[in-house]
């Protein structure tokens, strides 16, 4: 976890399960490469080969550690009038989007997210630069959250 | 079809000028519409026809077949076009095979531009251009062509009908913006103006118009040869210069003409686009207007500005001179296509600083400056920004200046703020500073506090959102 102050708010976290969907894709990736990679270097010697797969497969279980700290960094917050989404562990960032100000919310979930009941819930607002989502929600959570803050954007209402 | 058929009144009381049914645009809009590409095509069977020296009339038939096939499209579009205004809603039907049928309520829309280009111009027609809010460009409309003087008219009556259905609509928050109180003054009171405006266009109600603003053309020309495009466009020119000077092969000059003509068709966009540009206080907004060859016609409704710019390049501060710019609602321009070193709309596209802070007083209710600088340790992660960065607020207004040679000092007014951002990169973290973003829904200006002490930044954050919503209340 990061550093973050203490802010008297309450945080609640993307689901568990986004680390899993997160480790599949590294994975997905990794060892499709390193079998290639690892092939064309045994071409070669077997040496060659061996030392090449491994050495991306080491890549992976590195960006799996950063990818880890990524997928903890995510955070929201519910307050009164705005919600708050904290990410990022290099580049931190955390964006305040007021209720009124969402004009529309929709959730998307790519196939490897659908496989774990997981779900991309996105706010938009009039500002093409506002960058609001939450990956990785469970998809009973992302629907109930999207219906909640459409509510609360409708009776704070306020266009451009 | 064309006739104004009284069949079916619009309801919304106001605007009784537009006449009911559907219209057509003008008959010569294929001429115009297939315009330069026309001239084109003419010029090269022109070529191709002295080329070939065998004058076979033959053939000449075969181009008039050419040009008349590249006619027939636009006129088939003039055709299945047509247009009506009925109950604050602007129609446009088009189409002959997939029908397209556009309906633009006229309280969304955030301004209406007349524009002409030179053959429109020539041949006395004019284009008219609805902008609305968000989505891509493709949202907004077009209703090309019409006599420039319909369109004139169209246009004021269209904003006076629009201004009219919000005010019977309960008024959405945000709409009545800052900029309403101080155009009324301006109008009111403001006594620097100089008659009414040349090109202006007369308004629904014969209120007198201010003239604000308008751009001498020598200073413009001196503006942008002292520019970043105007200072390529003299490298280009003297090392060509030189290299025919100590070479003497004045064929190799041909290998920069691709790019010498591509610069000097940037200037000559800006300095056509700018050209006279005018300011007016009208009853409905500010209206501006420029250019030489093409004209355009632009009225910003009071309330809808999103962010107001002042440039200050390098080469313009001997002479005090800068550019005071607005940004308004609308299609965000994509990154492709931001060509013009992100220039936006000019209000002033080159003027003095007292200019300036008269044009500020108008489009700000107040106008605080940013005079809290950032701290000293910025000089290891922003040396070149270092001196420009600063940052101030009151209730209204939040207002940064930065650049590394241009200084460019930002206003967001509050009550437009969409969403804020606290951003830290791994430097940033290092020093202990942060930045603070509020996202507006204009083309392409992002307010930037950039670089402040950690805890001044996380402070921003958490007050900046309950400041926006306190002057969004204020404003509704």
């Amino acid at each position: 976890m990061s550093a973050e102050p203490d802010d008297g708010l309450n945080w609640q976290r993307p689901s568990p399960k986004l680390l899993r969907c997160r480790r599949i894709q590294v994975a997905l990736v990794t060892v499709p490469v390193a079998l290639i990679v690892g092939l064309a270097c045994a071409t070669a010697s077997g040496l060659a080969g061996t030392l090449s797969a491994v050495g991306v497969l080491v890549a992976g279980v590195v960006a799996e550690r950063f990818l880890a700290r990524r997928v903890a960094a995510w955070g929201f917050a519910e307050r009164n009038e705005d919600l708050m989404v904290r990410r990022g562990v290099m580049i931190r960032r955390q964006s305040v989007i007021p209720y009124g100000r969402m004009q529309y919310i929709d959730i998307t979930a790519g196939p490897l997210e659908r496989s774990l009941g997981l779900a991309t819930l996105r706010m938009h607002t009039a500002a093409a630069a506002s960058d609001a989502r939450i990956p990785g929600l469970d998809q009973a959570v992302a629907a109930k959250l999207r219906d909640q803050l459409a509510a609360l954007g409708e009776t704070q209402a306020a266009g451009l | 079809m064309t006739n104004p058929l009284p069949a079916d009144p619009p309801r919304v009381p106001v605007a009784e000028g537009v006449p009911a049914g559907w219209h057509r645009l003008h008959p010569l809009t294929p001429v115009v519409r297939a315009g330069s590409r026309l001239f084109a095509l003419v010029a090269v069977l022109a070529v191709i026809a002295l080329a070939n020296q065998r004058q076979d009339s033959s053939e000449i038939v075969t181009d008039l077949v050419v040009i008349a096939l590249a006619l027939s499209g636009g006129f088939i579009s003039w055709l299945v076009t047509r247009w009506q205004v009925t109950d604050g809603v602007l129609r446009i039907d088009t189409g002959l095979i997939r029908r397209d049928s556009r309906r633009f309520p006229l309280s969304q829309v955030q301004a209406i531009d007349v524009v002409q280009s030179g053959l429109a111009r020539i041949l006395g027609l004019a284009e008219l251009q609805l902008r609305v809010a968000g989505g891509d460009a493709s949202r907004g409309g077009r209703l090309a062509w019409l006599r420039l003087a319909d369109a004139e008219r169209l246009r004021a009556e269209l904003l006076a009908y629009s201004t009219a259905a919000r005010a019977i609509q309960a008024v959405p928050a945000g709409t009545g913006g800052p900029a309403d109180a101080p155009l009324a003054s301006a109008v009111a009171v403001d006594p620097i103006a100089a008659g009414p405006g040349t090109g202006a266009i007369p308004a629904s109600a014969a209120t007198p118009e201010q003239q604000l603003f308008r751009v001498r053309s020598g200073q413009l020309a001196v503006a942008i040869a002292l520019s970043r495009p105007g200072a390529i466009a003299f490298a280009v020119v003297a090392a060509v210069t030189a290299f025919v000077a100590v070479t003497g092969k004045t064929a190799a000059t041909a290998t920069f003409l691709p790019t010498a003509i591509g610069i000097a068709a940037t200037v000559w966009r800006w300095f056509n686009g700018e050209y006279g540009t005018t300011v007016t206080a009208a009853p409905d907004g500010l209206r501006l207007n420029s250019g030489l060859i093409q004209t355009t016609a632009e009225t910003i409704r009071p309330g809808r500005i999103q962010a107001v710019r002042l440039v200050e390049p390098l080469a313009w501060r001997p002479f005090g001179w800068c550019r005071l710019e607005v940004d308004v609602a609308g299609p965000r321009v994509r990154r492709e296509s931001r060509g013009e070193s992100g220039r936006l709309r000019a209000l002033i596209p080159v003027g003095t600083k007292a200019d300036a802070m008269q044009m500020l007083g108008v489009v700000l209710t107040s106008q605080p400056m940013p005079d809290k600088p950032v701290p000293r340790r910025v000089r290891f992660k922003a040396p070149l920004e270092y001196h420009f960065l600063a940052f101030g607020s009151d209730d209204n207004y939040v207002v940064s200046s930065d650049g590394r040679v241009t200084r460019t000092t930002t206003w967001i007014p509050l009550e437009k703020v969409q969403s804020v951002r606290w951003v830290q990169g791994p430097v940033q973290r290092w020093l202990r500073l942060s930045s603070v973003r509020l996202d507006v829904a204009g083309k392409r200006v992002t307010g930037a506090i950039e670089d402040r002490a950690d805890a001044e930044a996380r402070d921003l954050l958490m007050r900046l959102p309950d400041l926006a919503r306190a002057a969004r209340a204020r404003a509704a």
